[in-house]
């Protein structure tokens, strides 16, 4: 179960008015809860270990706005942010791999994608020390100044 | 056509373009620094880029980021407002290279008015007079003295970068000339790196006259008639009309003259979209040439409400490649129109900016009232860019029905929150002088020297 699979049935469960979904399988088990007046939801996943992870979802805003209703645990992640606008590419070309995927360790001069502006392409550091945890732009999209790029969790 | 334009500034001026592209169907995008997001142009475009943090040096003045945005939304064309870049001839140069059209005069017609000295050698060139003044810059002591002399005194050390009113001083005299020699040349280099000035013969009680031109790519230039903007704060204009009491009660004639005189001057530059040229005129009707503005002006929607010409459309539509639409015969000037800057800052407190969030905000309305702002109730105003909340515009069928209607929209104007200077626009509004039509540049210290506090009364 990765994150784009949450998403998606997060997704579906929006679409569909669902407010709790519950999913066993044989290592791992998810819950999801949906707050009733539309705060972001909570997902709880169990690992094998037995422990409880929960790691707030950041889901499209809601049409009416109302006082979050989850409870978001801080789990010490940074953004990266752009330094520019232009266009994000996660690898040096369209052949290559990409530079880092969530899971990756970056140190602070680590390259983590480029940013084409005005036909240049710049490399983009990480600035920061320590793994990627999520991708927060497509390939090819458009960015803007301040735009988070990638989170990281510090090490 | 264009599809889409990228607007490169912030305020007011923002949403003019915004709304003048509107008209003509064109899709528009803002640019914006962190500090502007909840600004009325970035919730007017159709799509937003923020390009850096609040200072201007590093968003609305980078030219790499401008153009990123540009390339990154696809636009067809740039308009730069006034101010930051709009009158970059190095920007212009940019956007031509990357094949965006800039809403503007040429990098060629910019270059060849480039600096003071070198539009009064082309003015000259024009046979327009310029204030007598040294020729070209004055570069040690003894040739300022000599100048100084030439011209008689009381003369005025200004640079050659200089604008907005900066990079000037007054001499009397040998002493004082020599004083400011050094000062003014020390100022210039500091605030535009140009350590370069000269000398021209100071004129007393001198008026602001200024021209509106506009000009197409085949050639074509024409004259929107003037704007009187004498009634000035340390060299901020406050108050602009059109058509200027000063020539429509004594020099009826010098219009025709001075626009005729304007026209020369464009066209030996080649110039091409929206401008205004700036003239002195003194109490006996002699006039001299003093810059040309290569922009739209803040005051433009003055000579917009009595010509009935949209001039923000205009330039859009000259960039685009269309021809002049009016010849001189058409140009009109009908009624009186009179603008009041509005500002966030305390006239009680010698003008100290009041950034801040506005509370309630009710601007005027009615009947030949026309409002020109980026505001609303609970917006803050930034610390980071000019005070200008609005401009305030009112025509009339002749200057005391503008007059009595400005006094009347000033009077419904709320704004709480932040200190506004509509109570300093009232006190003009209601002098004996200014209604008189008798005013020049001095007109504002003279106020403000003898106005008794409780003829301005504050809003709260």
């Amino acid at each position: 179960m990765d994150l784009k699979d949450i998403k998606a049935i997060i997704d579906l469960m929006k679409k569909n008015s669902i407010t709790e979904f519950e999913l066993e399988e044989k290592d791992s088990k998810l819950r999801l809860k949906r707050g009733l007046n539309g705060g972001s939801p909570v997902v709880q996943q169990a690992d094998d270990s037995g422990s409880m992870i929960s790691m707030p979802v950041s889901a499209t805003p809601m049409l009416a706005p109302a006082p979050a209703v989850a409870v978001v645990v801080n789990t010490g992640e940074i953004d990266i942010k752009s330094p520019m606008i232009g266009t994000f590419y996660r690898s040096p070309s369209p052949e290559a791999g990409p530079y880092c995927e969530p899971g990756t360790e970056v140190n602070v001069d680590s390259v983590v994608c480029i940013i084409e502006a005005m036909k240049v392409m710049n490399e983009i550091k990480s600035e920061v020390k320590g793994v990627i945890t999520q991708l927060l732009v497509e390939n090819g999209k458009p960015v803007e100044f301040g735009q988070p790029l990638f989170k990281v969790r510090p090490t | 056509m264009f599809e889409k334009v990228l607007v490169a500034n912030r305020g007011e001026i923002a949403v003019r373009i915004i709304r003048a592209c509107k008209e003509l169907n064109i899709r528009t995008v803002a640019v914006y620094s962190e500090i502007d997001a909840n600004s009325m142009h970035v919730q007017m475009a159709d799509e937003a880029i923020c390009i850096g943090k609040a200072a201007s040096s590093e968003s609305y003045l980078r030219i790499d980021r401008i153009i990123s945005a540009a390339e990154v939304a696809d636009v067809d064309a740039i308009h730069p407002g006034y101010g930051f870049l709009s009158e970059n001839a190095h920007f212009a140069e940019v956007c031509e290279s990357c094949n965006i059209r800039f809403i503007g005069p040429s990098p060629r017609a910019m270059n060849a008015l480039s600096d003071k000295a070198v539009s009064r050698a082309l003015a000259k060139k024009a046979g327009v007079e310029t204030p007598p003044g040294s020729e070209g810059i004055v570069e040690n002591e003894k040739d300022a003295l000599a100048n100084a002399k030439r011209i008689g005194y009381p003369v005025m050390i200004k640079a050659v970068a200089g604008g907005g009113g900066r990079g000037m001083r007054i001499a009397h005299n040998d002493i004082s000339l020599v004083k400011g020699f050094h000062t003014a040349r020390t100022e210039a280099e500091k605030c535009f790196g140009n350590a370069g000035v000269y000398i021209e013969k100071f004129i007393e009680n001198p008026h602001h006259i200024e021209i509106q031109i506009l000009g197409d790519n085949k050639g074509k230039i024409i004259h929107l008639g003037e704007r009187d903007c004498s009634v000035q704060r340390r060299n901020q204009k406050l108050i602009e009309e059109s058509p200027s009491p000063l020539l429509e009660n004594k020099f009826r004639k010098l219009r025709d003259k001075i626009g005729k005189a304007a026209i020369r001057i464009a066209e030996a530059a080649r110039y091409t979209n929206a401008g205004t040229v700036e003239f002195i005129v003194d109490d006996a009707g002699n006039y001299y040439f003093l810059e040309v503005n290569k922009r739209i002006q803040v005051e433009h929607p003055v000579t917009e409400e009595v010509t009935g010409i949209d001039l923000v459309r205009a330039q859009i539509e000259i960039a685009m490649g269309e021809p002049l639409r009016y010849s001189q015969s058409d140009i009109v000037m009908k009624g009186h129109a009179i603008e009041c800057r509005i500002n966030a800052e305390d006239p009680f407190d010698d003008f100290r900016p009041s950034p801040g969030r506005i509370e309630m905000y009710y601007q005027p309305g009615g009947h030949g009232v026309r409002m020109e702002t980026h505001a609303y109730a609970g917006y803050t105003i930034p610390p980071t860019y000019d005070s200008m909340i609005g401009k305030l515009i009112v025509t009339g069928k002749d200057r005391r029905e503008a007059m009595d209607r400005m006094n009347r929209a000033l009077n419904e104007y709320l704004i709480t929150g932040v200190k506004t200077t509509i109570s300093f626009q009232q006190a003009i509004m209601q002098d004996p002088n200014f209604r008189r039509g008798v005013y020049s540049t001095n007109f504002v210290e003279q106020l403000l020297g003898g106005a008794r506090r409780e003829l301005i009364e504050e809003k709260t």
